[in-house]
């Protein structure tokens, strides 16, 4: 709050009424909702419903396919953070240097920000067609037998390739404005320091991006959590069947697909719970470094 | 306000005043592309048939999405007047008694004439309830058979195998030899577990298929079932039988470039089929049965969907859904739907009007679908009423990919199956109260 | 001789440009893909998938990806969907702005005891996307009544904290003279908000609605929930039925198809090329 505030007293509850409602409605209402589902099984008509504890979360937990997915996820997360960051930050690194062409490099690196996931999909399907798709044919050329939702590991490469590929030019952006605001003293002084580039990178460059760098790993971690969502869609083609998924799909895949509200809302709950420890942990970094700068 | 726009409110009015005389109903389906196109033509054609009732169907995406829509839309209580079912959510409406209107009851009471015994035997007891009585109208039936490559068949001199038997020990090293996969298949919950129970008249679930009670459990870790998924994942060893995976379309397309000899897909395919223009002659014949377990195979069930009524409504527009569904069914709707599509026809009455029109001299391939629905029934092929059914269907497929990519063993699969199936029919029984 | 360094620096130079060219050529062969493919018959993408000539087809495709519906209807057409995508994207983006920038005045510029608790309630949303919410969230729209409607399609989407986190933070770094100035001047709250707060943050706005435009054009899961009416259906949305055909029974329209997705792509990476700087200004100081 500003020291110097205005001191109307229903002014800012007007001004706030409308957020506030809104958050209420379609924020708290459902989360609570989601929370008391999660402990029934209910008939998807709404007829009738038993209670059953933590019946849910018990059969979660047991059950199999959710670890695997559960298990894919983390992988999967890991892989297409660790990727699109690195790749993103050799191409900024690169980008950075260069002096010709550089708005058209960074133009043209960081337009695919702009794609929807699904589309991401849409492209990825054709690329590893089965039967003329041209990364499958590349595929080919290492004697990979590559056959998109037939065998799990290659729908899973898939998967993160597109994914990556969604999600490099958002971290090529914060990464190159991180680059851009090293102030000129310090990269000459590095220069006279340390003459071999991949040393002045490592001791230089790299711990002054960390900050970035840690920012994004979160950014990123959320982003293959959720927001693949379009991408898997569209890869698995409407038949789940043996293919990999994550988490917030089979959410969607139990509640949606197969009406099961009680079990798809506990894994809802599962997924809030997650989040919550990622979001506090997100939140507390994002104070600090209002606290730098 | 000029005058040719006073005119033109005047008209306005005057449709408007047309159309309140008329009662509407809705209709939700699934059928995207040429089948859409089909569909919109009988609600067109009903619409011009009579001027009381007028139908609008709306298409909600695939059978999955249309069910949650209709489910969610009737927990709203914005239901459409008609939800198009398919086969395995048929457990999850039916066992909602208070959702739907039976069409039974629905034809009785607005003075329609109803006979169960005026539809082919193979469709007739699919969407009824344990006393035979209808509840869901059948609408686009389908039922599994096999096609063939003619040419593929011709090059490698042999005939299209009637047993499995003689598929694995003549037909597909001969078409080996001749430079062919012998067999893909799309869909193999469907055509081998619930088709191959019910053509081998084994039993698929407790409770009569599940007909009876709600405390269900289903029957797929059996000797005769495994054997087969066994000789199935030796023919793909060999290299008699491809899987492209759990999507249909990947399963279909080798068998349309003539890379795949034999592809056993739904009657419904044969539309599409014949659209295409494929650079061979095809023709198709009933899905092949293992001598082994029977040596007088049954009728296979249907598939594909069904149109149910749902509650709620006035009694203006079930009047108007009974007579669109009375329009539905006449010969000659069911005839040309038939002839577009490839659906079966489901009355004994159109499929005459089929045979005398000489539809099946034209086509004899077309024909087979409903044959083999007509084909002996037995205790076991009535069909089948799980809960849950579109998650078992998702379990049946993981394990299924797991036998025919990973090599994992079958016995431990079927198990997997049905402990898994039987978690989810016990949680759909909670569900039930 | 100066020539060997001139040469060494030279080559590095080579190899940063050999390795953008790589990554911006991996960013675009995709879509041109899509495009090669669009103007292709639909038989021939069919038999032999993408290639490297140009057909045709482009204009027909084009005509049939924009005007042609598929359904009884005959509202689910290009057209349509384009501007129902638009009106998602503008609406959300407009919502968003609007009630995050009222939020966060209240927030920051009133004594009020009653904003500490507004303040938490309000940042709990960052907590949950609309992912983790979203069946119960799709139950509550429907109880209301908002299914297919576009309240029902932007409202809930709204339901989160992201623009008043960014406001506040943006208002808490104007400096303190300019409130002071205005209260001397005699300006009231509301004159202060609008003659003064908003200007300054024209920029700021800018670029939150290139961010949030983009964002909610693309949203996938929540419209194909929300939107089963055809006349309904977005872009992106609609992608899910270029994807979907049921027991093989047609030729799939691949030209059609592709132009679609690339009709889905074209107005958000648009806005992102021409307003680049706003677009990254946006992106690196919201830090969501």
């Amino acid at each position: 709050m500003k020291r110097a505030g205005f001191t109307q007293r229903w002014l800012p509850i007007l001004l706030l009424m409308p957020q506030l409602v809104i958050i209420a409605v379609f924020f708290y209402w459902p989360a609570a909702y989601g929370l008391r589902s999660s402990f029934f099984l209910q008939d998807p008509f709404g007829f009738s419903e038993t209670f059953v504890g933590f019946g849910n979360y018990l059969t979660l937990m047991r059950s199999p396919s959710y670890l695997k997915s559960a298990g894919f996820t983390v992988i999967f997360s890991v892989l297409v953070t660790f990727l699109s960051l690195a790749i993103a930050l050799i191409l900024a690194v690169k980008a950075d240097r260069v002096i010709r062409g550089a708005k058209t490099y960074r133009t043209l690196l960081m337009w695919v920000y702009a794609v929807a996931p699904p589309v991401a999909g849409v492209i990825g399907l054709i690329m590893f067609d089965q039967s003329w798709g041209p990364l499958m044919d590349f595929a080919a050329l290492f004697g990979w037998d590559f056959v998109l939702g037939v065998n799990y590991f290659d729908t899973a490469f898939a998967m993160v390739v597109v994914s990556v590929w969604k999600q490099i030019p958002v971290n090529f952006i914060f990464f190159l404005s991180g680059l851009q605001s090293i102030p000129r003293s310090v990269r000459e002084a590095a220069l006279i320091d340390n003459r071999s580039a991949s040393g002045r990178f490592w001791d230089v460059t790299f711990p002054l991006l960390a900050p970035t760098g840690f920012f994004l790993l979160i950014t990123n971690i959320t982003y293959s959590l959720f927001d693949t969502f379009g991408i898997i869609d569209t890869t698995v083609k409407g038949e789940p069947g043996n293919n990999p998924m994550t988490l917030v799909y089979k959410v969607y895949v139990d509640g949606f697909r197969g009406n099961d509200m009680g079990g798809s809302s506990a894994q809802s709950v599962i997924l809030m719970v997650l989040v919550l420890l990622m979001t506090v942990f997100q939140f507390r970094l994002i104070e600090r470094r209002i606290h730098y700068t | 306000m000029t005058r040719l726009s006073l005119a033109a409110a005047a008209a306005l009015s005057m449709t408007t005043g047309a159309a309140t005389a008329q009662t509407e109903i809705t209709w939700w389906h699934a059928m995207g592309g040429a089948l859409g196109d089909s569909l919109n033509q009988i609600a067109t054609d009903f619409n011009a048939s009579q001027s009381d009732y007028q139908i609008t169907p709306v298409f909600k995406g695939s059978y999955e999405e249309a069910l949650t829509a209709g489910i969610a839309a009737f927990r709203a209580g914005e239901q459409p007047n008609v939800l198009q079912v398919f086969d395995a959510g048929a457990a999850t409406v039916i066992g909602a008694s208070g959702a739907t209107i039976p069409v039974q009851d629905l034809m009785t009471q607005n003075g329609v004439d109803f006979d169960i015994e005026d539809y082919i035997s193979g469709v007739r007891y699919f969407y009824a309830d344990s006393d035979d009585k209808m509840i869901g109208m059948p609408f686009n039936s389908s039922s599994p058979i096999m096609y063939y490559n003619i040419d593929a068949l011709e090059a490698a001199g042999v005939e299209a195998p009637t047993t499995w038997e003689e598929f694995a020990e003549t037909t597909a090293p001969a078409l080996v030899e001749a430079g062919y996969i012998p067999l893909a298949q799309s869909h193999s919950p469907w055509i081998f577990v619930e088709n191959f129970m019910s053509r081998h008249n084994l039993p698929f679930a407790t409770n009569e298929n599940g007909y009876t009670g709600i405390d269900t459990e289903i029957l797929v870790d059996t000797p005769e079932l495994k054997a087969h998924w066994t000789a199935l994942q030796d023919w793909e060893e060999n290299g008699y039988y491809a899987w492209y995976g759990a999507g249909w379309d990947d399963n279909q397309a080798p068998f349309e470039e003539g890379e795949v000899a034999i592809w056993l897909g739904s009657s419904g395919s044969f539309g599409g089929l014949m659209q295409k223009d494929l650079p061979f002659e095809f023709s198709a014949t009933y899905l092949p049965y293992w001598e082994a377990i029977t040596t007088e195979p049954t009728q296979t069930f249907i598939g594909g969907a069904s149109l149910f009524a749902m509650s709620g409504k006035s009694d203006e527009e079930n009047a108007a859904t009974a007579a669109f569904f009375e329009f539905l069914t006449s010969p000659e709707v069911q005839y040309s739907w038939h002839r577009e599509t490839g659906y079966v026809p489901i009355t004994t009455a159109a499929y005459d009007l089929a045979k005398e029109d000489g539809h099946y001299d034209r086509f004899p391939a077309a024909e087979v679908g409903i044959q083999q629905l007509s084909l002996p029934a037995g205790e076991n092929t009535k069909g089948y009423r799980m809960g849950f059914y579109v998650q078992i269907r998702d379990v049946m497929n993981r394990e299924f990919g797991r036998i025919l990519s990973e090599g994992v063993d079958v016995d431990d699969a079927f198990a997997t199956i049905e402990s898994e199936a039987n978690a989810l029919l016990a949680r759909f029984g909670q569900t039930q109260g | 001789m100066t020539a060997t360094p001139k040469r060494r620096i030279k080559w590095s130079n080579v190899v940063d440009h050999l390795v953008l060219i790589a990554g911006s050529a991996v960013m675009i062969l995709p879509v041109v893909m899509l495009l090669q493919m669009a103007s292709n018959p639909d038989i021939e993408t069919m038999r032999n998938g993408p290639g490297l000539t140009f057909g045709d087809r482009l204009p027909a495709n084009t005509t049939k990806a924009l005007f042609e519906a598929s359904g009884f209807s005959g509202v689910n057409s290009g057209v349509q969907m384009l501007y129902n995508s638009f009106i998602l994207g503008i609406g959300f983006a407009v919502g968003k702005i609007v009630l995050g920038m009222m939020a966060a005045y209240a927030i920051v510029y009133f004594r009020l005891r009653f904003a500490t608790l507004a303040f938490w309630m309000i940042f709990t949303t960052l907590l949950l996307p609309l992912e983790v919410r979203i069946l119960p969230s799709y139950e509550i729209v429907q109880k209301l009544g908002m299914l297919n409607t576009f309240q029902g399609l932007i409202i809930p989407l709204i339901a989160s904290a992201t623009a008043t986190f960014f406001f506040r933070q943006f208002f808490r770094a104007v400096p303190e003279e300019l409130v002071e100035a205005a209260r001397i001047d005699g300006a009231g709250p509301v004159k202060f908000f609008i003659d003064i707060l908003i200007p300054l943050s024209r920029t700021m706005i800018a670029a939150m609605f290139i961010i949030m435009f983009v964002y909610g054009w693309n949203q996938y899961l929540w419209p194909t929930m929300i939107t089963t009416d055809e006349d309904m259906y977005t872009l992106v949305r609609g992608i899910k039925q270029i994807t979907q055909s049921l027991e093989g029974t047609n030729l799939p329209e691949y030209g059609r198809a592709n132009m679609l997705a690339l009709l889905a792509i074209l107005p958000p990476v648009l806005i992102v090329i021409f307003f680049q700087s706003w677009f990254v200004k946006g992106l690196t100081e919201s830090d969501k």
